[in-house]
């Protein structure tokens, strides 16, 4: 069978230095002519060995690395990781900083949600919008900046706290965003939506079937496009996300384009979730001090924990098991972008190399998450 | 009064033939300089125009305001090493860029430029068939795409290839008709309608108001003809890296690159030569020249905004466009014409 | 019971809408471009900006908490004969900015404030030479050698 299809079919390697193939991904391609006749995607060429680092370093200093595996959605992999580390270090975070963190996880996926738009539009030759969408998480950074300190990488968030406390400026500035994206959402989203090509290069393309989809363990807004109500922060909120008034979108078209509009409108909920964060924001102090900062190297923690968190990508879990040093004694992620990849081989049979391209640009990877 | 006779007559001294063919040798090199320009011109508006558009600066470095760029990415792939595959075919690799940079150049002597000021008409060529020869140097060019592409050893090359000529069988049939009926048009009115100079003369009204449907064929076809954004399968520069252009570097690379800004200006000049009324308009002895570079601009900047803001066609889709859309209306239009013309529109 | 929104697809005229697209592109023409042109306009950073590790060596203790809790042993303590009654060891933190991740966790763990961040970022070097010695990090960066 293989030298059978060696002889027939063309071979072709797309990756892992390739236009179109979103960071690191190798695709072993076997071409009949147009037709992709079965796809391999070959990964680990960004493997840095994170969950092993995590064991030897101290458990604030897992952070960094958490923040280097989706490094565009860096905020929600904080909460993440927080979120099991937490519960494994019995610390509570103060109401305040639970509103805070949502506020930046919603901030981030935004922004994470943009930058993948942008990069599904090169996918399909459009030039132009990603410049746009580039330009509005420009802003999102800028925030970050101004919050954190940093843009992308940006270890804000600290076991029982956050690194340093809003403030009126710092409010001022994201209601001022809030209040000029939508607009500018609605532009680039019938940039998008409103071109017959790009319809045309999305519509009833890939499509996932919901059973597929649970079976393949896919999840995030590309399983929501598949019609399966599922969302973590609905089905079993973590930090604040139940007191928050907020939809969760489905679509039943199934397809690329489906994938594209629910994408869109989780950026609109996000920008509804941030607005009533921002409202309700209480007073407290910005972090534990059962984790105060002199007590960063000793915080010891016993037993095992899974803490599941939906990131940009999909449900983002993190297992810790402590043995009671100040060191965690494993760590493990399950990584959304990895498990969404994974179908990939399954929605590109029988298909075009430039449908090939679209679906792939619709998982929306993160290599960083897939090879960790 | 034309171009040719004034360097005629400036030469007289060396009798009437020797004079009128150094005249037309010395006219030849003129448009082919203004060809050669007017390309890297171009290069350099499409990559400020992109750059404004996305709301960047473009090139701003090299010389005031960059103009200078092009010179300089010129300099730097002439001296760069050209890296050539193993197991290519060598002559055709070798002339294939060389193809679509020729008859690019060349396609430049058969348009009309019409009169400016002293100087008087700028045409080059008075052949009476200048429409033919035009249409026959354009379709020499999907043969040095295809020939990169199957000749470079390489897949992508081959698939970017395979890809270009699927889609240039599919849009020149279409093109061919909707030039049909500019002739057709262009005959009611005038002796000579297979002479450029001819059709822009009959076109006191712009061919593009009599036959819309045409106008819109003849756009659609000289962007699958420049291949750009949404038609460039052959490059499909996401997906098969750059297609048939994969494996050329340096000076060569150069000019297909040139070869894809000069058609899109190309292309424009033939539209509004023959839909927009070339060089006709006001005050048109002394300024002909400048409407006819005013429409072409015109022309370019919309060109150059499809392909800002659109994604590429699936090339199956595209054939089917081709002959299920295009086709028929590109006959529509035929018929429609006829009517027209048998309706006495002269 | 969760909230679910089914989302629809957008309704569009054909080639209107594509012709929407192409004005919105060309409307941004006339908008102000977006580029820093950065070694002459330099963006304003804000005021939590950090980037450069600053050390004072008449404060540090030489406790090693900053060299412990670095994530990826950028900070090495090395000896440095220096007089510091409170620095008994002689030991003072050194910096490799080629790995520092800028996690700011040593600014927060030291017990005197001797290491500390400011939004400096211009400290471009050549290969191996990211290596600061504790008097390196006591310099301003235009006054460490190159």
């Amino acid at each position: 069978m293989e030298s059978d299809l060696t002889h027939k079919y063309i071979e072709l390697n797309m990756g892992p230095q390739h236009p179109s193939t979103h960071g690191v991904l190798r695709l072993k391609l076997t071409l009949d002519g147009e037709t992709v006749k079965k796809v391999e995607p070959v990964i680990g060429y960004l493997h840095r060995n994170a969950e092993k680092i995590c064991e030897l370093d101290f458990y604030c200093d897992a952070l960094i690395y958490f923040d280097r595996m989706d490094y565009v959605g860096a905020m929600n992999m904080e909460v993440g990781y927080l979120e099991a580390a937490e519960k494994l270090l019995n610390i509570e975070p103060p109401e305040r900083v639970k509103w805070i963190r949502v506020i930046m996880a919603e901030l981030n996926r935004i922004a994470s949600h943009l930058v993948w738009a942008g990069a599904f539009g090169l996918d399909l030759g459009m030039l132009t919008p990603f410049f746009y969408v580039f330009e509005e998480r420009e802003k999102v950074l800028n925030l970050f900046t101004e919050i954190c300190g940093s843009r992308q990488e940006t270890n804000y968030m600290s076991i029982g706290g956050v690194y340093q406390d809003f403030n009126d400026k710092i409010i001022y500035r994201i209601k001022e965003f809030l209040d000029e994206f939508p607009k500018k959402l609605e532009e680039i989203y019938n940039l998008f939506v409103k071109n017959d090509v790009f319809i045309s290069r999305t519509k009833n393309i890939g499509i996932l079937e919901p059973e597929v989809a649970l079976s393949y363990g896919v999840t995030g807004p590309m399983l929501r496009a598949s019609g399966v109500p599922y969302d973590v922060r609905k089905d079993e909120p973590y930090l604040v996300y139940d007191k928050v008034n907020f939809t969760v979108p489905i679509s039943r078209k199934k397809d690329v384009l489906a994938r594209f509009i629910v994408r869109f409108e989780e950026m609109r909920q996000s920008v509804k979730i941030v607005k009533q964060a921002l409202e309700k924001l209480p007073d407290g102090p910005y972090f534990n001090p059962k984790a105060r900062k002199s007590l960063m190297i000793r915080l010891r923690g016993e037993g095992d924990v899974f803490a599941r968190t939906e990131s940009t990508k999909g449900e983002f879990g993190v297992y810790i098991v402590g043995d009671g040093s100040v060191k965690p004694y494993r760590v493990h992620v399950r990584s959304p972008a990895f498990k969404n990849l994974s179908v990939l081989p399954y929605l590109s049979r029988d298909v075009l190399i430039a449908d090939m391209v679209a679906i792939s640009g619709s998982i929306d990877l993160v290599f960083g998450e897939v090879d960790r | 009064m034309n171009l040719l006779t004034r360097i005629a007559t400036i030469l007289s001294f060396l009798g009437h033939y020797p004079a009128y063919i150094l005249a037309y040798i010395i006219e030849t090199l003129i448009v082919i300089i203004f060809a050669t320009v007017v390309v890297a011109g171009m290069v350099y508006f499409f990559r400020k125009y992109m750059a404004r558009v996305q709301m960047r600066i473009g090139p701003n470095r090299v010389g005031k305001f960059g103009i200078l760029q092009v010179m300089a990415d010129g300099l730097k792939l002439i001296q760069k090493e050209s890296i050539m595959p193993q197991g290519r075919d060598d002559l055709p690799y070798k002339v294939a860029p060389l193809i679509i940079f020729i008859a690019l150049i060349m396609g430049f002597i058969f348009i009309p430029y019409g009169p400016l000021a002293w100087l008087g008409t700028l045409t080059v060529t008075h052949s009476d068939v200048s429409l033919v020869i035009l249409f026959a140097l354009i379709a020499i060019m999907p043969i040095g795409e295809l020939l990169s592409g199957i000749v470079s050893n390489n897949k992508y090359a081959v698939l970017g290839s395979l890809r270009g000529v699927a889609k240039d069988v599919s849009f020149e049939v279409p093109m061919m008709l909707s030039v049909l009926a500019i002739v057709m048009m262009a005959s009611a009115r005038n002796a000579s309608p297979l002479d450029l100079n001819g059709i822009v003369q009959a076109q006191n009204i712009p061919f593009a108001i009599l036959e819309p449907l045409g106008f819109f064929v003849f756009l659609i076809s000289m962007a699958a003809r420049a291949s750009y954004s949404p038609f460039d399968m052959g490059e499909s520069d996401s997906e098969l890296v750059t297609g048939n252009t994969t494996e050329y570097s340096g000076l060569r690379f150069g000019m297909f690159y040139l070869g894809l800004f000069g058609t899109i200006f190309l292309g424009s000049m033939i539209l509004s030569t023959l839909y927009l009324g070339g060089y006709n308009g006001p005050f048109v002895n002394y300024v002909g020249f400048i409407w006819l570079l005013i429409k072409t601009l015109v022309i370019v900047v919309i060109s150059l905004t499809i392909w800002l803001s659109m994604p590429r066609v699936r090339i199956d889709k595209f054939v089917s466009f081709g002959w299920k859309y295009l086709l028929p209306i590109s006959f529509i239009n035929l018929v429609l014409t006829g009517f027209l013309v048998l309706g006495g529109i002269s | 019971m969760i909230e679910v929104k089914e989302v629809e697809e957008p309704k569009r005229i054909p080639i209107l809408g594509s012709i929407g697209g192409m004005y919105t592109v060309f409307k941004h023409l006339f908008q102000k471009p977006v580029t820093v042109q950065y070694p002459e306009e330099k963006e304003n950073q804000g005021d939590r900006f950090r980037f450069r590790i600053y050390l004072s060596t008449d404060d540090c203790v030489g406790c090693t908490l900053c060299e412990q809790v670095c994530p990826n042993l950028t900070i090495t303590m090395v000896s440095l004969d220096k007089e510091n009654p409170r620095n008994k060891r002689k030991i003072y933190p050194s910096v490799n900015f080629g790995t520092c991740t800028v996690c700011r966790n040593c600014e927060e763990i030291c017990p005197t404030d001797a290491i500390y961040l400011k939004d400096v970022f211009e400290t471009a070097r050549t290969k191996n030479s990211f290596f600061y010695s504790p008097t390196d990090l006591e310099k301003n960066e235009d006054e460490v050698r190159r």
